[in-house]
């Protein structure tokens, strides 16, 4: 165990695959984001330079470039930027990688991931900002995952480079600073299984992304009024794991959702579905739902940090149910 | 420059151009006798670019073709049967029934993935060629596409990386465009060539109808792609079949008559000119005719195999199930 950031991890699991895998190939620049992680890939991109190809501005070609190569054998890894950008690609995204297995009738692989950073990020504005995750959940086909600490992201993505379907991977350049203990050995942490990062019994916190850390820093809040929170980590939106998420909400019988989606059909409006379907006769309150205001995201600062969820936003929704 | 192709070959070329023919003329019949759900874009008009490219090519070759896919299907040696039991949504189809007409795949016949999104092929295949290079394979990736392709953006973008990472493939589209009529490209430039020349990539223009001419082109082409590393668009110059954009399935030149070949006398209605001077499988027929590379007899005989062929596809086609509804969500991951 070595305790890493979260871009370190993420270079281990990447440099772990270049390693194991020739047909591996990276697309993209910019794969840790702009914010002071860049130079953890530097050497990673210099050691393997044959595998990293640097695309132009063109993210449909990009892409299709990544499907393609997929589809004939590589092991591809596409850096789309942000979430927003990632809709230039939509069309391939969802029309060819999520479709070409079934609608072959099993012949094609698509073994790629789709990287990119959603969520808001301090001046991101109308454009830059997009948090995709629920979009691209409402599609048949694709996978899409949303680690939050080191040790999950090493773990996760190396089982998604090895796997053989497409994956969309909505990242958070918030994580990238995270710390935490990570093995230094490769290991694999299977796709569509949440993680309980916090035990409790007053109230389920279930989050993904960025607000994992805050539904952890409500909970620390929550403590303090004597509330017991647990906090659900669902790492996978796409496939859902169902059983640990309806597990949490029977047990303390209260619900909060917490994503950066926009509410209407968003990430925590399938897990209220899935409470009111499956622990219905468990819960003791109504569900409450946590996520960004309905606006396209303005710039100035103020204005940002006023529609984005906050911790004190969450323990204040968990203290109304426990009530 | 390509060598003459021997009588041989060029026998196969026709073989393979009715086979195409009588394929699609199938599926014609099949929209009309049976409860079918699907549309049909034929290649019809277009065999003789289709089989010329399709017989240049090898198996390890990956190709990327569009909701305009059958005759290419055909033409690299997809199983007809097969082939029109996908496009019937029958268990024994090529995608097992869950792609269609637009989508007929055959892994084992080169093609990767079949997509009816217009540009979709162009995308596709530099990610094939992509692979080929940085598997240092010999194959390279082939993108087919029609005129109005060349409208989308993801063609210049896949052009450009294309031409900038030097990737080996073809770029081969098929200029059906006919003017005054709808849908094709309706690019500013008038000349298609002008878009691939702008990034840097070799351009080729070639008459679409002769088998012949293809053949040395495509096999010029592909030469240097294979040599070089690097595209090349090749555009087959051709006219449209009247019934390629039908809404209902017709035979609006008739069921191919391939006698009209040396008794051309008899051409006659209202598509005729479309018969006399575009029709690729005519005018190979009679050119090999002209040159006795064959007989009159022999070319009916072949077309009565390549017929019998077809009829047996109908009828294993016809005997196979509808897939069970129980299997619907199946495949949704690999």
């Amino acid at each position: 165990m070595t305790v890493k950031t979260y871009a370190e991890a993420v270079v281990d699991a990447l440099t772990g695959m270049l390693k194991a895998d020739p047909n591996f190939h990276i697309i993209g620049r910019g794969i840790l984001g702009h914010g002071g992680h860049e130079h953890h890939a530097h050497a990673l991109q210099h050691d393997f330079a044959d595998r990293f190809t640097d695309p132009p501005t063109s993210e449909g070609a990009t892409a299709s470039m990544g499907i393609g190569a997929a589809m004939a054998g590589c092991r591809m890894f596409v850096h789309l930027g942000t979430g927003s950008f990632s809709l230039e690609a939509f069309n391939q995204l969802i029309n060819e990688a999520g479709v070409a297995h079934s609608m072959s009738g099993g012949q094609v692989r698509v073994p790629v991931i789709f990287h990119m950073y959603h969520g808001l990020r301090g001046g991101g504005s109308g454009q830059h900002s997009l948090s995709p995750q629920a979009m691209f959940a409402n599609n048949a086909g694709l996978k899409v995952m949303q680690p939050t600490c080191p040790r999950d992201v090493k773990g996760m993505l190396r089982a998604a480079i090895k796997g053989n379907t497409p994956v969309i991977w909505v990242d958070h350049a918030a994580l990238l600073g995270q710390k935490g203990e990570v093995p230094d050995e490769d290991y694999e942490i299977p796709l569509g299984k949440a993680d309980v990062k916090r035990e409790g019994k007053d109230v389920s916190i279930v989050a993904s992304s960025r607000a994992v850390l805050w539904s952890l820093a409500a909970a620390d809040l929550l403590a303090k009024d004597g509330i017991s929170a647990e906090v659900v980590d669902i790492r996978s939106v796409v496939p859902l794991d169902e059983d640990t998420i309806t597990a949490s909400i029977r047990k303390t019988g209260r619900l909060v959702t917490v994503d950066e989606s926009i509410q209407m059909c968003s990430v925590g409006s399938e897990i209220a579905a899935l409470a009111a379907e499956k622990a219905q006769a468990q819960l003791k309150a109504p569900v409450a739902r946590i996520a960004r205001a309905a606006v396209p995201v303005p710039f100035s600062p103020p204005l940002e940090k006023a529609i984005s969820p906050k911790p004190e936003m969450i323990a204040a929704a968990a203290k109304r149910l426990v009530g | 420059m390509a060598s003459q192709p021997t009588t041989a070959e060029r026998i196969s070329l026709l073989e393979r151009m009715l086979m195409m023919r009588r394929f699609e003329e199938e599926v014609l019949r099949v929209a009309q006798t049976h409860a079918y759900v699907g549309r049909q874009h034929l290649h019809i008009g277009h065999e003789a670019t289709g089989a010329a490219v399709a017989s240049v090519l090898t198996p390890e070759d990956l190709f990327h073709t569009t909701h305009r896919n059958h005759g290419y299907l055909i033409a690299r040696g997809a199983d007809p049967g097969r082939a029109l039991a996908e496009i019937m949504g029958r268990k024994d189809g090529l995608n097992g029934g869950r792609g269609g007409p637009w989508h007929l795949c055959d892994r084992e016949a080169g093609f990767q993935s079949t997509s009816a999104m217009v540009g979709g092929s162009v995308g596709l295949a530099i990610g094939a060629a992509f692979a080929m290079k940085k598997q240092k394979k010999k194959a390279i990736g082939v993108a087919h596409f029609g005129d109005g392709t060349l409208d989308e953006g993801i063609c210049f973008e896949a052009f450009n990386m294309a031409s900038i990472f030097e990737l080996p493939v073809l770029f081969l589209c098929e200029n059906n465009a006919k003017e005054g009529q709808r849908p094709s490209s309706m690019l500013a430039a008038k000349a298609l060539r002008d878009l691939p020349a702008a990034l840097q990539i070799e351009t080729v223009v070639v008459d679409g109808r002769d088998a012949d001419d293809v053949r040395a082109a495509a096999t010029d082409a592909v030469a240097r792609i294979r040599t070089t590393g690097k595209p090349v668009f090749l555009q087959a110059q051709l006219e449209r079949w009247p019934g390629s954009h039908q809404l209902k399935p017709e035979f609006p030149t008739g069921v191919t008559d391939l006698t009209l070949a040396w008794e051309e006398g008899r051409i006659e209605g209202k598509h005729a000119d479309w018969t006399r001077a575009h029709d690729g499988i005519r005018l190979y027929a009679k050119k090999l005719v002209a040159e006795k590379a064959t007989s009159k007899e022999e070319i009916l005989a072949l077309d009565r195999k390549v017929i019998a062929r077809i009829e047996a596809a109908r009828a294993f086609a016809e005997a196979s199930p509808f897939p069970a509804p129980s299997t619907a969500t199946d495949l949704a991951f690999a």
